[in-house]
């Protein structure tokens, strides 16, 4: 025999229980958002936005490396937040436009770019700054996040804390983009894309084992 | 859930009952709460606004359906750990229950976080478990059905109201005439014998809430 309370006791302690915290999504979102935020002013004070910044904006290219991250970041933690809700539909095809765009991008300079200047063109000359810069920049907001998701449900954690992380670096990479020179899609598609995969993957991990319940 | 004459539905669901044979009637959520019937989703949306006797009333009515569902699928483990693993479900819809969307229904939600906290149940005490939703719905639907009402004897329920309330109810509810048929026969308006049902489905509730 066990010693456990007899489930009609445990189900009236339960009902007169404080009521459990809740995940917020406009709590969430405002919390993740200033912790990017934070992290982007001291970053942009530190280093400086990018000299030609306004006159750079005309370019549509380097409008896409803004608006594109701009777009992901709340379409992923929209998407974080339903799989943190059982019962509700879970959209994840979403997740293809933006990525679709970007490869588009890419594919449309590759083909533009004589066939000696694409390595070049990739490479660019701040790779490692890039990756090293918005994975260092999403950190607190996905820390953040990740505690504060553990009050939702995740049904698959991994899941979930990818989709955090993801949410958290897109932010970090828009802000990153008022910063970086590097306008060729060559670059920035692949870097960023990267550079938010890897936060995509460290929010996996650590929701595995930080989002269970 | 299709609206079949059977019994356990006619007593499980006559809100619903009443709304597919009135559908001139006032707004569903009013009709569910006038009605004095358990609507999961009205009582968690109340549980979470902070009605505590809400959520003691729905994690009452969860209960049996969790019980058997755990019993079916815990064939391999000792009985004493089946309660165990139902404590656990409990407590997690206690401390999820927010991640319920209002405006969603209850049920998909409570099936998946069952299911979630059934399949870690059974695994952390090393028996892997394979456990579809569809089955988890099938269960709790299938065991959700017999309401407080059904699990006992319904003319015996229906010695303890009075005479006129208890004709009413059976020719409403067991036969399946209209309200307005019952009155006439009962000698009635017809909105006299919508609020006498009214009241005699409540008195019903509370009498089977008592015999528990």
């Amino acid at each position: 025999m066990t010693n456990r309370p007899s489930t009609e006791d445990l189900i009236h302690r339960l009902a007169t229980a404080p009521p459990p915290a809740r995940l917020s999504g406009r709590g969430t979102a405002s919390l993740m958002l200033g912790a990017v935020g934070l992290a982007l002013a001291l970053f942009l004070t530190l280093a400086g936005p990018r000299a030609d910044l306004l006159p750079a904006l005309a370019d549509p290219q380097v409008l896409a490396k803004l608006i594109l991250p701009l777009v992901l970041a709340p379409l992923a933690l929209m998407l974080a937040l339903r799989s943190a809700r059982p019962g509700v539909g879970l959209p994840l095809g979403l997740l293809a436009l933006p990525a679709l765009a970007a490869v588009g991008l890419f594919g449309a300079r590759l083909v533009q770019t004589p066939p000696g200047l694409v390595l070049p063109g990739i490479m660019g000359h701040s790779a490692a700054a890039c990756l090293l810069s918005i994975t260092a920049l999403s950190a607190p907001a996905l820390l953040l996040g990740l505690i504060l998701f553990r009050r939702g449900a995740a049904l698959r954690p991994a899941l979930t804390g990818g989709l955090v992380g993801l949410a958290a670096s897109a932010a970090a990479t828009a802000g990153y983009a008022l910063y970086c020179t590097e306008d060729s899609p060559l670059f920035f598609t692949l870097w960023y894309g990267l550079a938010m995969a890897i936060c995509t993957a460290a929010g996996a991990v650590a929701g595995r084992r930080l989002l269970r319940w | 859930m299709s609206l079949g004459p059977d019994l356990a539905q006619a007593w499980h669901c006559p809100a619903a009952a009443v709304r597919a044979r009135l559908p001139a009637r006032a707004h569903p959520a009013k009709e569910a709460a006038l009605d004095g019937t358990t609507d999961w989703d009205l009582l968690l949306a109340r549980a979470n606004a902070g009605d505590a006797a809400a959520f003691l009333r729905f994690l009452t009515e969860v209960t049996p359906p969790l019980r058997g569902l755990i019993r079916a699928r815990g064939r391999g483990l000792p009985p004493d750990l089946h309660e165990d693993i139902l404590q656990e479900v409990l407590l997690a819809i206690h401390l999820k229950r927010h991640s319920w969307t209002p405006g969603h229904p209850v049920r998909p939600w409570l099936y998946a976080v069952a299911r979630h906290k059934v399949v870690d149940a059974f695994r952390r005490r090393g028996h892997r478990l394979h456990l579809p939703l569809e089955d988890v719905a099938e269960v709790l639907a299938a065991e959700a059905d017999p309401a407080p009402l059904a699990a006992h004897d319904a003319d015996r329920m229906l010695g303890m109201i009075d005479a006129r309330s208890a004709a009413l109810v059976r020719a409403v509810r067991l036969e399946g005439h209209s309200t307005e048929d019952a009155a006439r026969g009962l000698g009635l308006s017809a909105g006299a014998a919508r609020v006498a049902l009214h009241r005699a489905m409540k008195r019903l509730s509370e009498l089977a809430e008592r015999m528990k």
